[in-house]
């Protein structure tokens, strides 16, 4: 690794609801969080260095999004490097974000995102992203049937059962009831002994919920420029690493001292979790509060395992002994998580967890605050555990 | 539209013919590559790449072994089938660990009943027609059945 010349500093983001109009094309999106987010940050246009900007290629059918995006933001002749690596795109984003300001080459970045899925009608269509489309693809084989073997697999493994993946679901819900920004905010609260039922309503209830389309945007800046924007910044660091992105491979990373890790474990996050503490200084029992992707309960808890809150194959037991709620040492996805906040795709999934733990650790978070929370991390996966991000934050004032 | 085509045809997706081409020997035969430097074997085929094991680029054709025993398995029943299988559900898929420690994700296929496929069972692998891709071209390629 080479010198970091200098902190990065998170000051802001935005969000959008969930279920935009039907009639927003993405740059309306990407115009909407953009904005927003300038706005609430007090950042003019004309001192923005660079925008990284990750999107979901099912968005724009257009091999150079680069000036698209560049112009639907106004921002010409500014550059935006874009950034297509599925739902954790946004994590590789605010990488190049976090590169450019810790190498002193720009001060001021945006890191945002955007998904409008449905620009196609047959979501069989892409169906396959992430997986090895050449095989997978072509023998049938989809991204969900990739989730669905992971999770059997993993529930095999370690003999997970249902009621830890529904308690986990059941706490999603609880946290999203107490976030106005979550899918399922203002629904109904389901009853836990359903969401731990072994039947495929409970399965899907146990599984991410869809936000529409999404977008997000943040803004990192250098540290000796912070407090021109606001009193209450916060330190940001992010590492993210690769697997294979065949499922056969899984059960053969070519890493020697993660052999032993398969199909049940995330290495890949485990690697970025590691550089991701070694940067920010930290150890996994400094964390206050966690926020994970999970598309699935099984792969929250998964996560969990992998940045070292529980013991690989005991995240069931942090989940059945009350880990994630308020009251515990750390809790987890206090935004809403997968099953309730939604999935938003490359549009909001890393960003939905690193802008939580950046209302979490200014104390703006009400009902769903976490007390004195001081250190946040959340991650992020695409392409089924190809690719792990990891984001940490930390109070900077 | 047709006897033999009975299906409106629909362009679902981007791929190719020259595509279907260049994977035909894994597809149709689970021919993978191994490296000549350390060994390692590998499916899908890495033709051309770099090993990530050794960091050289010397891969050989391999072919795989074509026998295994299933150490995971997953229906796909909630409700999302592959384009060209909805007719066939709930399929019942698996891990499967070759002979020669290659793992696959596959279809086992002529299965009466779920419940026949269970942890440990021995499966070999068949060639089988597994749908009509939208040029009306048929896909063929590998499956696995219980091997009783």
């Amino acid at each position: 690794m080479g010198k970091i010349t200098r902190k990065v500093m998170m000051i802001g983001g935005s969000i959008t609801p969930p279920n935009i109009p039907m009639d927003w094309t993405w740059r309306q999106m990407a115009a909407e969080a953009f904005w927003n987010t300038l706005k609430n940050c007090g950042v003019a246009m004309k001192d923005i260095d660079l925008v990284a900007c990750n999107y979901n290629d099912r968005a724009i059918a257009d091999s150079s999004p680069g000036p698209q995006i560049a112009d639907a933001l106004g921002i010409l002749p500014k550059p935006v490097v874009p950034i297509a690596n599925a739902c954790a795109g946004n994590g590789i984003a605010s990488y190049v974000a976090w590169n450019a300001i810790a190498s002193g080459r720009c001060d001021i970045v945006v890191s945002m995102g955007f998904a409008r899925s449905d620009n196609y009608d047959a979501m069989e269509a892409m169906n396959s992203q992430g997986n090895y489309v050449d095989y997978d693809f072509m023998l049938g084989m989809t991204h969900i049937n990739y989730g669905s073997m992971r999770d059997a697999y993993y529930r095999q493994k370690y003999q997970v059962p249902l009621e830890a993946a529904g308690q986990w679901a059941y706490q999603c819900n609880w946290y999203a009831r107490r976030n106005p920004l979550a899918a399922n905010y203002n629904k109904p609260m389901p009853e836990l002994e359903d969401l731990c039922q072994d039947n495929i309503d409970a399965e899907r209830d146990r599984q991410a919920t869809n936000r529409g389309g999404v977008a997000s945007a943040m803004i990192f800046v250098g540290e000796e420029i912070a407090h021109q924007f606001t009193d209450k910044p916060v330190l940001f660091d992010v590492a993210y690493a690769f697997r294979p992105p065949y499922i056969g491979n899984f059960f053969n990373y070519p890493i020697e001292e993660m052999k032993d890790y398969d199909l049940a474990e995330l290495p890949g996050l485990m690697i970025a979790a590691k550089e991701g503490y070694q940067i920010a200084g930290i150890t996994p029992k400094d964390v206050d509060v966690v926020q994970v992707h999970d598309l699935t309960a099984y792969e929250g808890m998964m996560a969990i395992e992998a940045i070292g809150i529980s013991e690989i194959g005991k995240g069931k037991d942090y989940i059945l002994s009350g880990g994630m709620s308020l009251d515990s040492k750390c809790p987890i996805n206090t935004y809403g998580g997968g099953p309730a906040f939604g999935h938003g795709s490359a549009g909001s999934d890393f960003q939905a967890g690193l802008l939580e733990n950046f209302w979490q650790i200014r104390g703006e978070c009400d009902e769903r605050q976490v007390k004195d929370a001081r250190i946040g991390v959340n991650t992020s996966y695409g392409t089924h555990h190809s690719l792990d991000v990891i984001g940490i934050l930390q109070k900077g004032w | 539209m047709g006897e033999q085509f009975t299906d409106q045809f629909v362009r679902w997706d981007t791929f190719s013919s020259a595509l279907w081409y260049r994977n035909k020997a894994g597809r149709y035969r689970l021919e993978g590559t191994r490296c000549s430097h350390c060994q390692t074997i590998f499916f899908p085929p890495r033709t051309g790449l770099i090993c990530p094991t050794c960091h050289e680029r010397v891969m050989e054709p391999y072919d795989c072994a074509q026998t295994g025993e299933i150490i995971a398995i997953a229906l796909d029943d909630v409700g999302f089938p592959a384009l060209g299988y909805g007719e066939n559900m709930p399929r019942v898929q698996a891990i499967v660990k070759l002979d020669d420690g290659v793992h696959l994700m596959v279809d086992i296929l002529q299965v009466a009943d779920p419940s026949e496929v269970t942890i440990g069972s021995r499966v070999k692998m068949i060639l089988r027609k597994h749908k009509r891709e939208d040029t009306g071209a048929w896909v063929y390629g590998f499956g696995f059945i219980l091997d009783q």
